[in-house]
């Protein structure tokens, strides 16, 4: 399902370390971002994604999680180092080039990001949209990604009318809709029930299992301790701990 | 339907949309825009028919040469003839009394004018018209010249300074349009700016999220160009629309007084080019004005 990687050759940073698997979808060279000066949000952080892997990112309130999130889909640049995700230097992208990086990276949020005033099948066709995808075809994609979360029947209905789970199983079906080869996810269950959290995270696991590239910011212990996946925790913008998955399965 | 048909009917329903969701600050836009090239519009016309005027004048610009009471008609015919071998001069024909106040009549429909007099009171005369490239102060100073030392001429009617005086108004009409357009312009572009402007803020949930699923530059601004340039569009439409309804109530009341500037000419309406290049203005200010929001937008994530 996920298309080959093309070769990122001549465009690795010169001087930077090799050990990491070089065809990770993926990587971070010596990353620091600072917002304000003298301040890090991220400190030197080196860090490699592989293709189906599904890693948690953990640590306390303001390690640096969204941070590290948001500079992966080019919403904030790095204020040192690179960052390659799919071949591109995210460092260096243009401004222009950023939208086609994004086509291929799904994002879900805490706070789901719906728009109230469309229907389900809108929101998520959302993603479609942007590429231009004729209509007929749009319709068919969107369903056939509602019906793997389950809200197929719930399609002409509006974000408001649903439960906080059905929101989020939407967000998913949106950033699944253009089968992305690396799927983030920033607290997708931070404002759900329990049971209503696992249902979200099998369905962002799922994605891993189909070769996507998943990384999961959350707090929550239990989950982590639950899925068994290779987890890295983040303490004031620096990797702490990037223990291994346990092969535990959900 | 290919993606770019695809493309293009978002971006058009994005701006419909958008439209019918701010229906309040739109119709405000296209209300301004409409008072501009309405304004606009009333000068053009005012405009036009006094340049048309001043081409029917130009056209058959005579100098008249009265002759003086009692001068004998083969005397007249001599400085006719004389008249005639000016350098300039087309065609000199004489006109009698008699035919002076028929004429008189004819033009001006002014019977009561006449009435109290007991004998004609209209001298004969010559009237001469010049060559076309001869028709200008210069033209009109040669024949002067060679009219002055002939007997039996009582005085001199040239017409020039009148349509010059009155070529310079219609100019001066035209500048002050000019300007004022230009001033309303400005307003109105600010207006639109403004309005588009709202409609940004209004909708940074959705421009986040289409952002963030990797919406181009142009998928996120093109809807905005596209709600100015109709608000300019439907706003010019709206001008032509009251610019006529203003022309017919307007002009059938006056129009005896009209007669007096325009002679028996109908007063004209803006010409189809002239309405065509209102209704493009109108866009051109709608499209400037979604630009000039634009280009303050910080843009979304990233
Ligand atoms: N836009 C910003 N401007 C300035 N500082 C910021 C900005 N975003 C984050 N920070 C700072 O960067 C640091 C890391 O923030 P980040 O949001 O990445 O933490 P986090 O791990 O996601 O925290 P949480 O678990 O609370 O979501 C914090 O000190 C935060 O205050
Ligand atoms: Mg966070």
């Amino acid at each position: 399902m996920t298309a080959p990687e093309p070769g990122i050759g001549g465009s690795l940073p010169e001087g930077l370390a090799l050990e990491q698997r070089d065809d990770a979808p993926v990587r971070m060279y010596h990353v620091s971002k600072s917002y304000l000066a003298g301040t890090f949000a991220l400190h030197d952080i080196s860090l490699s994604f592989g293709r189906g892997e599904m890693v948690f990112l953990t640590g306390s309130s303001g390690a640096g999680k969204t941070t590290l999130l948001k500079s992966l889909f080019a919403a904030e640049r790095p204020s040192e180092g690179q960052i390659l995700v799919l071949g591109r230097n995210i460092a260096r992208l243009e401004g222009s080039a950023i939208p086609f990086l994004r086509r291929r990276i799904g994002v879900v949020f805490q706070d789901f990001k719906l728009l109230a005033s469309r229907t389900i099948e809108e929101n998520v066709g959302m993603a479609l949209d942007v590429l231009g995808t004729p209509r007929r075809e749009n319709r068919q994609r969107t369903f056939q990604v509602l019906k793997q979360v389950g809200l197929q029947h719930r399609r002409l209905h509006h974000p408001l009318s649903l439960s906080g789970g059905e929101q989020q199983r939407v967000a998913i079906a949106r950033a699944l809709v253009n089968q992305p080869q690396v799927l983030l996810a920033d607290e997708p269950t931070g404002n759900l029930d329990p049971e209503l959290t696992l249902e979200i995270m099998d369905l962002i696991a799922d994605a891993a299992t189909r070769g996507t590239t998943v990384i999961v910011a959350t707090h929550d212990v239990s989950l982590i301790e639950r899925y068994g996946k290779r987890t890295i925790r983040l303490e004031g913008g620096r990797v702490v701990e990037d223990s291994p998955a346990t092969g535990r399965a959900a | 339907m290919n993606r770019v048909a695809t493309v293009i009917y978002l971006l058009f329903r994005t701006a419909v949309r958008g439209l019918a969701s701010s229906a309040t600050t739109s119709s405000a836009a296209v209300v301004t825009i409409a008072i501009t090239l309405v304004l606009v519009g009333a000068f053009t016309i005012l405009v036009g028919n006094m340049r048309g005027m001043l081409d029917r004048f130009g056209g058959d610009l005579r100098i008249t040469a009265y002759f003086e009471e009692g001068l004998d008609l083969a005397e007249a015919r001599r400085i006719a003839g004389s008249v005639a071998t000016v350098e300039g001069v087309h065609q000199v024909v004489m006109v009698t009394p008699d035919e002076a106040l028929a004429r008189f009549r004819e033009t001006t429909g002014a019977e009561a004018l006449l009435e109290g007099l007991a004998s004609n009171p209209l001298p004969a005369s010559l009237e001469i018209a010049l060559l076309p490239e001869h028709r200008t102060e210069r033209g009109v100073g040669r024949v002067e010249q060679a009219l002055e030392g002939l007997p039996g001429i009582d005085g001199l009617a040239k017409g020039q300074e009148w349509i010059d005086g009155y070529a310079r108004a219609a100019n001066l009409v035209r500048f002050a349009a000019l300007g004022l357009g230009a001033v309303l312009a400005v307003s109105a572009l600010m207006i639109v700016s403004n309005t588009i402007r709202l409609a940004i803020y209004s909708r940074e949930d959705e421009l986040d999220i289409l952002s963030l699923v990797g919406a181009s530059r142009t998928f996120l601004r093109v809807p905005f160009l596209l709600e100015g340039t109709i608000q300019g569009l439907t706003g010019g439409l709206l001008a032509i629309l009251v610019l006529w309804l203003g022309f017919v109530a307007f002009t059938e009341p006056i129009r005896v007084g009209l007669s007096f500037f325009l002679g028996n000419a109908a007063p004209r309406f803006l010409l189809c080019g002239e309405a065509a290049w209102l209704v493009l203005g109108g866009a051109i200010l709608g499209m400037m004005g979604s630009a000039a929001a634009l280009s303050g937008w910080r843009g979304t994530t990233g």
